[in-house]
């Protein structure tokens, strides 16, 4: 019951290489999922999946009860946004690409309409990029540009966010603003899954923690229970004392 | 797209159209040019007075007119084609040609020049449908080969269309060293020229030009999210396979009755929707709108030098388009693309 996505058996694999195996996942409303686990696991993968993108060989995904597969393509864009690891940009003014966001919901010949725009320019607001509105994309900084995807997802106002390492261009203040951003759009209702390799962020921002490890899940749950030295030990290969943050209490990922 | 701006397109249009069908060897006045267009147009026809000779009618109605539409056709139908093709494909470096549609329109016409024409076994006429089964044979194959796991994949498409076309090519020299009555005129064909094209080959190629544009302004808006890369784009409700498919097509029938009219004609569809970027930016609907009447003017304007400035001889246009195109395109490498991922 209730749950917004359901991964039943999921198994993916490339050229007869499993990539994820037999992955079954419960994701709610209102919650900001982390997605770790070292190099090659299967991370992104996942998101391709769950955005469909890539169509599983086994197993099924559910969207609201619903298999993933029973969506048309357009559809499925005003149920889930994806900002995906790789971008291109191109001369595009910033409004203009935040409006692409806006895509799934207007006609082929149509224009945005004010609502559209509304929405467009609210997407801008929280992401603080309102005074770049009619600078060109690819003049931006790798920073300024992340912002602006992640606006254009924003834009499409979905109940399911998928993001594919959406710090990783940032510097420490606006890696901490996204988190806390996601944070904000979880409280909202919507299903924030993120993939991340900054373990101390997902410690501090995520609710709960998918560990992937060659294609499988090996552990899920609250930062807290997840984040255990052994586990830092068993799967990313590295030896960590027990820490925990002084005001959190949450844990500390550091040699 | 700002109304006034497409009705000063359309005037400047014009404008060149009756200047280019005035020039020529024998010059026409402008004021008989206007007459005898005015007097196929119903309704104008009672404002003017039939003042000039049927020899100039027949000039401007039978030789030149056709020319110079079919110049318009041509340099708007490669530009779009360009467009879809840099899009789909998001390649700098992709034109109209770039997945064979040149060297098997090249090897059809060149079969049909040397083997088919010359036995009378078929009449001139025929050489736009040998080159158009040549360019279409050419595109399937490519896009056969340019599949990666049942997906169309930019990369391998554009390998495979030079793979493919250096066969062809290599097929084409073979057949020119086989059989050498009719090299002239495969020499022609394949530098690319509008010289001695009527009415004919303009009803030929403005069906897929026209329709060709629409389906373009129609897909323009996916392009756009296209270039995001296929991940955002499908996440943005775009069905990226349906959306090579139909660009691949539209794009080749255009650049295919294109090069079957005219022969290949080179750099228009690289460099025009390339310039364009650079002046009216990346939008789709801006960018095929505006590469197509660019292209257009452009061609019309390279054929009318091609046949005036050596009157009276003329040479391929293809010739003026490469030697203004090469260091055109020298300079955008120089100066970037703003194609960077």
């Amino acid at each position: 019951m209730g749950d917004k996505i359901r991964l039943e058996g999921v198994t993916y694999s490339y050229d007869q290489n499993p990539v994820l195996e037999n992955l079954s996942m419960h994701l709610q409303p209102s919650l900001f999922y982390g997605v770790v686990g070292p190099n090659g696991a299967g991370k992104s993968t996942l998101l391709k999946l769950l955005d469909s993108f890539l169509r599983p060989q086994k197993g099924e995904i559910f969207l609201n009860g619903r298999p993933l597969s029973s969506f048309s393509v357009q559809d499925l864009a005003k149920e889930i946004a994806m900002v995906p690891q790789h971008s291109h940009y191109f001369p595009f003014t910033v409004e203009e690409m935040v409006l692409l966001g806006r895509t799934p919901f207007y006609t082929r010949l149509g224009k945005p309409s004010d609502n559209d725009l509304a929405i467009a320019q609210e997407a801008m607001r929280v992401t603080d990029i309102e005074h770049l509105a009619h600078r060109v994309v690819s003049d931006l900084s790798g920073g300024e540009r992340q912002r602006v995807t992640l606006a254009r997802a924003f834009a499409q106002r979905t109940g399911v966010l998928l993001l594919d390492e959406p710090t990783t261009h940032l510097d420490l203040e606006h890696q901490i603003n996204t988190c806390r951003l996601l944070k904000a759009k979880s409280e909202e209702g919507v299903t924030c899954i993120a993939v991340l390799h900054d373990l101390n962020l997902v410690a501090n921002f995520c609710d709960h923690v998918f560990v992937l490890d060659r294609g499988r899940l090996v552990k899920q749950g609250t930062p807290g229970d997840v984040f255990t030295p052994k586990l830092i030990e068993d799967v990313f290969h590295v030896a960590v004392p027990k820490l925990s943050h002084p005001l959190t209490g949450r844990p500390v990922i550091t040699p | 797209m700002r109304h006034r701006h497409v009705g000063s397109i359309i005037i400047l249009v014009l404008a060149v159209v009756v200047v280019a069908t005035a020039l020529g060897s024998v010059r026409i006045p402008l004021g008989d040019v206007l007459g005898i267009l005015a007097s196929r147009i119903p309704g104008l026809k009672v404002l003017v007075q039939e003042t000039w000779s049927v020899s100039r009618e027949v000039i401007v109605l039978q030789v030149r007119l056709p020319r110079v539409l079919l110049a318009l056709v041509v340099g708007g139908g490669l530009s779009v084609s360009g467009v879809l093709f840099q899009g789909s494909l998001r390649n700098p470096l992709a034109d109209p040609y770039i997945i064979g549609v040149s060297s098997g329109a090249s090897l059809g016409a060149a079969a049909g020049l040397l083997f088919f024409i010359p036995q009378g076994l078929v009449g001139f006429g025929a050489l736009p449908l040998f080159a158009f089964v040549g360019a279409m044979l050419a595109t399937f194959t490519v896009s056969r080969l340019g599949q990666h796991r049942g997906r169309l994949e930019p990369t391998s498409l554009i390998l495979a269309g030079v793979a493919v076309s250096a066969v062809l090519t290599a097929l084409v020299s073979l057949l020119m060293v086989l059989r050498i009555q009719n090299l002239q005129d495969v020499y022609i064909w394949l530098m690319g020229s509008l010289s001695g094209r009527g009415w004919k080959h303009l009803a030929v190629a403005t069906p897929y030009v026209v329709a060709g544009a629409i389906l373009a302004l129609w897909m323009a808006k996916d392009l756009n999210v296209y270039l995001l890369g296929e991940e955002a784009a499908h996440s943005l409700g775009i069905d990226v396979e349906r959306l090579q498919r139909r660009v691949l097509v539209v794009g080749s029938l255009v650049a295919a009755a294109c090069v079957s009219v005219s022969g290949v004609i080179g750099f228009v569809g690289l460099m025009v929707p390339h310039a364009l970027r650079l002046i009216v930016g990346a939008e789709h609907r801006r960018l095929i709108f505006h590469s197509m009447w660019v292209g257009a003017l452009f061609l019309l304007v390279a054929d009318t030098l091609a046949r005036t400035v050596l009157t009276p001889t003329e040479f391929p246009v293809g010739i003026i388009t490469a030697i203004v195109g090469g260091p055109f395109f020298i300079y955008l490498m120089k100066r970037g693309t703003g194609y960077h991922g």
